[in-house]
Parts: C-alpha cells; structure tokens; sequence
C-alpha cells in the first residue's frame, strides 16, 4: 500500500529506471515476514511462565516424595540448560559474540532462573547456607557474572548485577535478605548510591578500556538509574541523613545528571540524554523551591515563571539534542 | 486554513528514508542510487526518536502548566476568576503555539506539538463538558448511567471536534479516541432501547467490521501516506474491539455492569459467545500467518492470551502453577520448534532476524533484570496468560 506510493513517486520523478523499480515490487512481495522478535518474546515467556510455575510447585510440595522428583526435574532440566548452552559457546572476546542462533541465549537463561529458584529452596528447606545470608546471594552474583562473560549474555549480565545489588543490601541491612529491599527506606540509600557509583564506574571502564564496551549500557542504565533514585530518595526523605546531607544530594545528582549528559554525547544515547535531564531538573526545582521565599507574595508568579522557562530551555535541549550528540 | 496542518511531503519524505535503506541492504539500489534517493527525500522536518520525544512531550506539559498557572495568577489580579475563560486562553493558547511549532520549527509529532494538541483538545472536551452541563436541568444532571440522551449531547460534538482534528493532524491517540467515542456513542444510542442490551455485543462487532472496511477503502486513497499512521492503528483498533465485543468476560461482566447486578449471571445466546472467544483469535493468527500480517498476528496472540484468561475465570481448568508450567513448556518448545523450521524461510516467514527491526538487546537486559526474579515466596493471585510472572521486580523479593 505505502509501497505503491513510494514507487509511484520514484516513477513520478524519474529517480530510478522502470525495471529496477519493477525489481524492487517484486522483492517487496516475496520478502518474507520476520518472526524473530516475536519468537524471542514467545521463548522468554516461556522461560518465565516456566520457572515461575516450578518454583510455585516446589513450595506446595514442601513434603514427600513429589518434593524430591521436583527437585530432581529442576536440576536435570537446570544441568541440561546450562550443558546445552556452554556446548554452543563462542570462543572469548572481548568484544561481543558473532551473532548466531539465540536459543542457546535462552537456554542459558533459563538454567540461570532454574538455579535461582533451586538455590532459593535448598536454602529455605534445608538451610543450606545457615544464617550467611550474605553467601546464598553472593554465590548468583558471582556465577551470573561469570557467565554473562565467558558466553557474552547481556540478560544474564543484569540478572548478576540484581543479585549484587540484593548481597549489598544485606550487608546493609541483613534482617531485610528476604523481604523487600526497600530503596526508598533510609538504611538503604548510602549502599544504593555506592553500588550505582561502582556499577557506573564498571560501565565507563567497560567502555573505555574496551573489556566488554556493549556490557556498559546494562551497567550505567542500571548503575545510574539507582544512585540517581537513591540520592533523589534523600531529597525528599523527611528526616535528614545524617551520612548524606540534602544539598551533597543535590550536587551529587546534579554531577550524576551532568555525567550522564556527558556519557550520552560520548555513547550517542538519547535514553541517558533523557534520564540525566529529567534527575537534573527534579534536582534544579527542588532547590529552586527550597531557596524561594514561600511567603512573599510573588512566589507563586516566580514558580509558574520557573516552570514555564525551565521547560522552554529543555526542550530546546532537546531541539539541539541532535547536534549536541553529535558534537563529541 | 488548510485541512492538513502539516506538509504532505513530510510523511513521503519518512516513509522512504527507511524504505530507501531496506533496499540498499537488500541489494536492490547502489550505493550511489541509495545517497541520491537520501538527498531527494531528505527529511526538512523535525522528528527525533523516541527518548527525546517522550522528553519533549514531558517537558511541554510541564511548561504549559506554568504557563497557565501564570495566566490563572494573572487572572486573578484583574479579578477575572473565571475557568471558562482560562481554558479558552489554554486550549487556544495551545493551538497557536502548535501551529507556531509546525509552521516555524518545522516539527512533525516531535512530541511538541503532539503534547500541545493533546492538551488543548482535552481542555476543548472538558469546556463541552461543562458547556453541556450548565444547559441540563438539574434533575437529570446527576444520572451517570450509560444511556441518557444528555450523554449523546456531549459525545457527538466531542465526535465531530475529534473527526475534524483528526482529519487535519492525522495524530494517532486522537483517531484512537474518534474510534472509541464512536462506539460509545453507538452504544449510548442503543441502550436507549430495552431490546438495545441484547443486540450491544453485535452492533459493536458490526460497527467494527464496518469501520475495518472503511479503513481498507480509505488505503486507496492518494493522501494515505499522511494518513498511514492513524489507519494503522485503527485498524488495531477495529480487530481489537471486534473481539472484544464478542468476548464472553466482557459481554457478561459488561451486562452485569449495566444492570447494575453485584454478581455476574448466565447471559442469554452463550454459546454463542463461546464460539467468538475461541474462535476469533484464531482466525486471526491464521490470517496474520497467511497473509502475513505482523498486525493480525500480535492482536491474535494478544486476543488468545485474553481468552485463556476468559476461560480460566469461569473454570478453574487445573491449578495455576500447573498451567503456567504447562503453557510455559509449550510456549518454549512452540518457539523452539518454530526458530528451527522457520530457518531460513517458508510459507512466506521466516525466524531471522529482519534488519528492519531494530535490535534492542540492550532494552532487552533491562526487562530481564526488571521481571527474571524468582518468587521467594508462593503467590496466591498467580496468573497464566498476561506475562506476570508471579514475581515482583528484580530488585525486591529475592
């Protein structure tokens, strides 16, 4: 349909010769449909669905001998994963794989999901790790890592880097292992914006030393995200921190933002254009608020002044975002 | 004025930067031909990709909301305290700058001029709505059940403001809203009529596949790369609604919601309506096979999910764990199956990857540490078919 306008426009100007836009009809017609992405979608839901119905199983059956075949299913069907994905490994570089079949990305996925939930129950059945809270989660870190490098496997990068964030919240707060690991609790908040920083610094030094440069969006989008919303969590924590006052909040998101600027004119990367921007600004207004006189008169007049050029300036921002990405 | 608030060239212009680089990776243009056919259609429009649109339209909304605040302080001053009038200066307000924003800056749904439109005809909605209001007697004002005359009094000028704008910026959430304020105004009419519940599910499904049809006539039309957009999605929409009309959950707890039952009961021609949550899904993932059509296919698969969900609602077939262990072996083996047969290509599809969609591994990462957590605890709410896993985000219940 949009094919005939644009063909018929070529016509039209003479831009290209008959046969060849005859050619190109005919490629369009017998072009087949794409179902990769769909198929990928498909697998990892399968993968979740699958994992999630398992581990729910395993815990209904906490007794008996179903326990036990359970368990004995999950570890083959977790063995055969892992096997089938290391057997199809790629020899190690450090940049990243030549891109092959992705069902052995799947596998590796799923025996990644399998092994959290197993390890999940060997520890709440048999106690496996006693009371070192702090191994039972550093042991996926540690593993999940290994693996995204050794088979290149961005997912499995993140999964790794959410069970390390899960160990430094125990450190943290270690009565918190298995109930929510609250960042916006204030206990919390100096491991959130440490681990951010180091995740961060991770991904810049992927990056730039060329060890793994296409892990460094998984850990700056990651990294950043959580020191940013850790730190802006203290702004508006109602009691004050005592580790973390509000204006080093303030010039620590405002450096973050800045940084993250910076990293998107490097990386060419709209998404950290937009998340520096938008933890900027929150960070600009609350100061803008805090240092206005909430009981003169022309507050009011002078917010909605605020608001109204401040968003001006940043959509030119990102007007100019183009040339400004460009500009490295 | 003229009816269209952008240039038509734009959207040829779009259309064939990507259709331009398809052909240069299939081989079918040279280089040289690829870099000429770039520079005659080279864009003069300001679209920029999606992060910096959702910030544009972000940062809009937020500047129009000072904007106004100042104009209702300013108001306030000159004793002119009136919200008609302040939603006049906003709505028109919006409106110029928009037209500023295409005309000048040369933006084209940059997200700018999107967020101004939305703004301004939500502002225009809310006027009617008042306007309407004020001209209701006060007995019937408070009557919020479906099927008031006073409902139509607002909705067919909303309508016909949403056509107009609709026709003019060729947006796709305003042509989304014209579809769906049609349907309510359809079924606002009928159920002015006791046989109107009954017939509701067919004259929507009716109305559907009538406007389906009318979106496939209109394809034919000359100015349908502007239109593309709006086309696309209604036609998502039409095959959406078509299902959903004749869905058993939604006609039953629909019926239930209308007759204001607590409890949902039996609704007559039921197996009828079996009939249409099977099969309709299924005839749409065929035709999206067949055809293949990308779009017949997701809205299939997005209609089967809902119909196992249907199913799952009224009969408790087996246990949840047990289904999602189940679906979730058939989903994996399923797409297994079809990487391995679909390689490299038949029946017109193929399972690798097409260059026209964009890789996005790296989104892909975030959902995996966003949704691959393993429930520490059994979740009694768990659900087959709408993707939750049962697990809660990654960086809680480990």
């Amino acid at each position: 349909m949009l094919l005939s306008h644009l063909l018929a426009d070529l016509q039209a100007r003479g831009l290209l010769p008959p046969d060849q836009i005859r050619a190109i009809a005919d490629d369009e017609q017998a072009r087949p449909m794409s179902l990769h992405q769909e198929l990928r979608a498909a697998l990892y839901l399968g993968i979740t669905l699958l994992t999630g119905g398992l581990g729910v199983l395993l815990y209904q059956h906490l007794d008996g001998i179903g326990f036990l075949v359970l368990l004995a299913v999950m570890a083959l069907l977790m063995l055969a994963s892992f096997g089938y994905a290391w057997l199809r490994r790629q020899p190690f570089t450090w940049g990243p794989n030549a891109p092959g079949s992705f069902v052995p990305d799947y596998a590796l996925l799923l025996g990644c999901l399998l092994f959290l939930a197993l390890e999940t129950y060997c520890q709440a059945v048999f106690n496996l790790f006693g009371s070192r809270y702090g191994l039972a989660t550093l042991l996926p870190a540690v593993l999940f890592l290994g693996l995204a490098y050794r088979l290149d496997h961005r997912g499995v990068l993140a999964m790794g880097l959410t069970a390390l964030g899960t160990w430094v919240g125990v450190s943290v707060a270690p009565l918190s292992v298995f109930t929510t690991n609250a960042l916006f609790t204030s206990r919390l908040g100096i491991a959130g914006v440490l681990l951010g920083l180091a995740l961060t610094g991770a991904g810049l030094h992927a990056e730039f030393t060329r060890h793994k440069p296409h892990f460094a969006f998984t850990y700056i989008s990651l990294g950043a995200n959580v020191a940013l919303l850790a730190a802006t969590a203290v702004l508006f924590d109602y009691y004050p921190q005592p580790w973390l006052p509000k204006w080093a909040a303030v010039v620590l998101v405002l450096l973050l933002s800045a940084g993250l600027i910076w990293y998107a004119r490097h990386a060419q990367s709209y998404l950290f254009l937009l998340m520096g921007v938008c933890y900027g600004y929150i960070a600009l207004t609350y100061t803008f608020i805090k240092l206005l006189d909430s009981s003169s008169g022309d507050a009011g007049v002078l917010l909605s002044l605020y608001f109204m050029l401040s968003a001006g300036g940043v959509i030119i921002l990102f007007m100019h975002s183009k040339e400004f990405l460009r500009r490295v | 004025m003229k009816m269209k608030a952008y240039p038509s060239a734009w959207a040829l212009q779009e259309a064939m930067q990507t259709a331009t680089t398809r052909w240069l990776r299939r081989h079918l243009l040279t280089d040289t031909q690829h870099q000429a056919l770039q520079a005659a259609y080279k864009p003069d429009f300001y679209r920029p990709g999606l992060f910096s649109r959702i910030g544009l339209m972000l940062f809009t909304c937020v500047g129009v909301a000072g904007a106004a605040a100042l104009l209702a302080m300013f108001g306030a001053v000159a004793r002119l305290e009136d919200f008609r009038l302040l939603g006049w200066a906003v709505a028109l307000g919006c409106l110029g700058a928009q037209e500023i924003f295409i005309r000048e800056l040369r933006h084209y749904r940059s997200g700018t001029d999107s967020a101004l439109l939305y703004i301004s005809l939500s502002v225009l909605a809310l006027l009617l709505a008042d306007w309407v209001e004020s001209l209701t007697p006060l007995s019937s004002r408070y009557s919020a059940d479906f099927g008031s005359p006073y409902h139509t009094l607002v909705l067919l000028p909303l309508w016909g403001l949403l056509v107009l704008a609709t026709l003019r910026y060729a947006d796709r959430l305003v042509a989304a809203a014209t579809y769906l304020v049609l349907l309510a105004l359809l079924a606002n009419w009928l159920l002015l009529f006791p046989m109107g519940r009954l017939l509701l599910p067919f004259a929507l499904m009716l109305a559907a596949a009538g406007v389906h049809w009318l979106v496939r006539r209109l394809r034919q039309r000359p100015d349908y790369p502007y239109y593309r957009s709006c086309l696309l999605v209604l036609e998502v929409l039409t095959l959406a609604t078509f299902y959903l009309a004749g869905n058993y959950y939604i006609v039953r707890e629909g019926n239930a919601e209308i007759s204001g039952l607590y409890l949902s009961e039996q609704i007559p021609l039921a197996p009828l309506f079996y009939l249409f949550t099977a099969l309709i899904p299924l005839v749409y993932i065929v035709v999206g096979l067949r055809r293949p059509s990308r779009l017949w296919l997701l809205v299939g698969l997005a209609a089967t999910a809902f119909s196992v969900f249907t199913l799952r609602y009224y009969r408790s077939v087996m246990p949840p764990e047990l289904a999602a262990v189940l679906g979730g072996l058939f989903l994996l083996l399923l797409a297994v199956w079809a990487v391995r047969y679909l390689r490299p290509a038949r029946h017109g599809l193929t399972s690798l990857a097409d260059a026209d969609q964009p890789t996005s591994f790296n989104l892909e990462s975030l959902v995996v540490a966003q949704t691959a957590a393993v429930p520490a605890a059994p979740t009694p709410g768990f659900e087959f078919g709408g993707g939750q896993s049962g697990g809660a985000g990654a960086s809680g219940t480990y």
